[in-house]
């Protein structure tokens, strides 16, 4: 049975879940990133382990984390380390994906978290962001990358005004071998609309997959270059019930997915420590 | 390169003073300082104590902090950032990050990028006392082109591209604990970032933790005691001292108190009255818990305890 009712970044996560495999090291950040990943967990994916940058290595995911660093990023974990270590497990080569998010990203998969500032000054930008955070690290190192954002002309742009984290840069071939990196880059860019894969030759990023009810032409006019198409363009299933329920239980109050207004949905605390106990994913460990 | 006697004559039984005396005499006007923790463990009650002093002029080198880097840059104690990641991960950018960055409200603020990994690099380079270390993060980024005190080098064994990157060694860091001795032997439950080599790497260190415990108690569990005494000059005993982030096995993360914050301190007249309220308004760590409210931070334990309990 498919549920026909859900918000385009519950697809966001449904699809991202799906591109880890099971017995799969991921190093996770926080958002619709963790949520996927706990998804994957709950269906094909049993044995896939979460890694956090802030140390923690294989933990049982009861309730969501707003931040990587959260206390709950530990729950029952495997392993708890330390950052450096963490890292350094990065480059050993143990961890096979990592999830990625970003403000901007070009046709090589290149990705900007740190400011926007167009034609302008990166030290007077427009917007200043995070910063890298593990994200260049992860994107740096890890075997491969899932890139998830919203499908955003201002997004997906021809280039970025700062890349913080490489994908394949110019998109010459050995471009990242040159420059030291030892990861393979970014092998898919999940969005809200539609997903899309990078050519083995040209590295360049196309159109691999279409949601349910989304056009071509939106799909290219959020794009900021000239899109390429797979000659085999796919349309996803909806939903089943079955995962938008785990879904939804996995984010219960609805923070996550929802975003900032849901708080204001809730009661206070009382409410939030009911909804979070009463909905802990608790399997026999 | 810090001598190698520098540090000896720090020993003794007791290093327990007041938070009030620990920030006064550590965090002096222009020092350069580093927090322990990974956001979880994060050390807010000391940063309220350094903005009740009006502290100015400081540099904090250090990888992901936004919680208190955004209360004190919207303070005006921050001249210079040199670290990873200011944001608030699922509840959205830093309002006072953005403000003094793009605005130079209150005041602006140097900012060097770096990368998670480079930062925890840099710290193992204090750590150890020598100038830098190696990594393979940041190449091809344009980290690189703003932040010239990364030395791409090709290695001297096989060749290949690799990031030079500078040892840290900080005035001070600030550490929350679970629990420690009077002496300074703290031990940490779950994740711990950085914190092992923060305090190596550190002129001085104060540990702030939840209890302490005899050094009897330390001696059972070793292996937990990540920071050992000889590393630490002044030890706090200050319970819910990273609310409203979360501390393993002691309390939740308080998503919903975090977002308030984040939701007033959109614009500078709601941050300050954030500040006026529970920074200003409030006497030590002790009266900021009163305005809470202890039902509250209650509840933060009851929600942790069910997921995670330290095993003493």
């Amino acid at each position: 049975m498919d549920g026909r009712n859900y918000t385009p970044a519950e697809m966001m996560a449904i699809m991202t879940c799906k591109e880890f495999k099971d017995w799969e090291n991921v190093f996770v950040g926080i958002g619709i990133p963790l949520v996927a990943g706990i998804l994957a967990k709950r269906f094909h994916a049993p044995h896939l382990s979460l890694v956090y940058e802030s140390g923690s290595i294989g933990p049982e995911k009861m309730r969501v984390d707003f931040n990587v660093g959260d206390s709950s990023a530990a729950d029952y974990a495997l392993s708890l380390s330390s950052e450096w270590h963490v890292f350094g497990d990065l480059q050993c080569g143990f961890y096979d994906v990592g999830v990625l998010g970003a403000a901007q990203i070009d046709r090589y998969g290149n990705l900007n978290t740190t400011a926007i500032f167009g034609e302008g000054d990166y030290y007077k930008p427009k917007v200043r962001l995070p910063g890298s955070g593990g994200g260049n690290d992860i994107g740096s190192s890890v075997g491969r990358v899932v890139v998830m954002m919203k499908l955003e002309r201002h997004r997906f742009v021809e280039k970025v005004d700062y890349l913080t984290t490489p994908g394949f840069l110019d998109g010459t071939p050995g471009a990242r071998e040159r420059a030291g990196l030892l990861g393979d880059g970014p092998s898919a860019v999940v969005t809200d609309k539609a997903l899309f894969y990078f050519d083995s030759e040209t590295r360049e990023m196309y159109l691999d997959t279409i949601y349910p009810g989304v056009k071509i032409d939106d799909v290219k006019a959020s794009v900021g270059w000239d899109l390429k198409i797979s000659k085999d363009l796919k349309t996803a299933p909806f939903p089943t019930e079955a995962e938008l329920n785990a879904l939804r239980t996995a984010d219960p109050a609805n923070l996550i997915m929802g975003g900032a207004r849901e708080r204001d949905n809730l009661s206070g605390i009382d409410e939030y420590v009911k909804i979070t106990l009463e909905n802990a994913y608790r399997k026999e460990i | 390169m810090m001598s190698v006697s520098s540090k000896v004559g720090s020993n003794n039984a007791n290093k327990v003073m007041s938070l009030k005396d620990a920030v006064s005499k550590y965090a002096v006007d222009g020092s350069t300082i580093c927090f322990g923790g990974f956001i979880g463990r994060d050390c807010v009650a000391v940063v309220h104590e350094i903005i009740r002093q009006g502290i100015k002029g400081l540099t904090v080198i250090d990888d992901s902090k936004t919680d208190i880097m955004d209360l004190l840059v919207g303070a005006g104690c921050i001249k210079r950032w040199e670290g990873a990641y200011l944001g608030y991960g699922a509840i959205g950018l830093a309002p006072n990050i953005r403000r003094a960055v793009e605005k130079g409200v209150p005041q602006p603020i140097e900012v060097e990028d770096w990368s998670n990994a480079a930062i925890s690099m840099r710290y193992l380079a204090g750590a150890l006392n020598i100038p830098f270390m190696a990594t393979r993060s940041m190449l091809g980024s344009d980290i690189l082109k703003y932040n010239k005190r990364i030395k791409v080098i090709n290695d001297p064994y096989e060749g290949k591209p690799l990031a030079l990157v500078p040892a840290v060694r900080p005035d001070v860091a600030f550490i929350h604990v679970q629990r420690a001795d009077a002496m300074g032997n703290a031990q940490v439950w779950g994740f711990t970032g950085n914190d092992e080599n923060k305090v190596r790497a550190a002129k001085h260190t104060v540990i702030t933790c939840e209890e302490i415990v005899s050094p009897e108690e330390i001696r059972r569990n070793g292996n937990l005691t990540i920071i050992p005494f000889y590393c630490v000059d002044a030890v706090v005993q200050v319970p819910y001292g990273c609310h409203p982030q979360s501390c393993y096995g002691y309390y939740a993360y308080d998503v919903l108190f975090c977002g308030e914050y984040h939701k007033t301190s959109s614009t500078r007249e709601g941050f300050l009255k954030w500040l006026d309220t529970y920074v200003f308004g409030c006497e030590d760590h002790n009266a900021y818990c009163n305005k809470v409210g202890w039902s509250r931070l209650q509840k933060l334990t009851y929600l942790e305890r069910q997921f995670n309990r330290i095993h003493a």
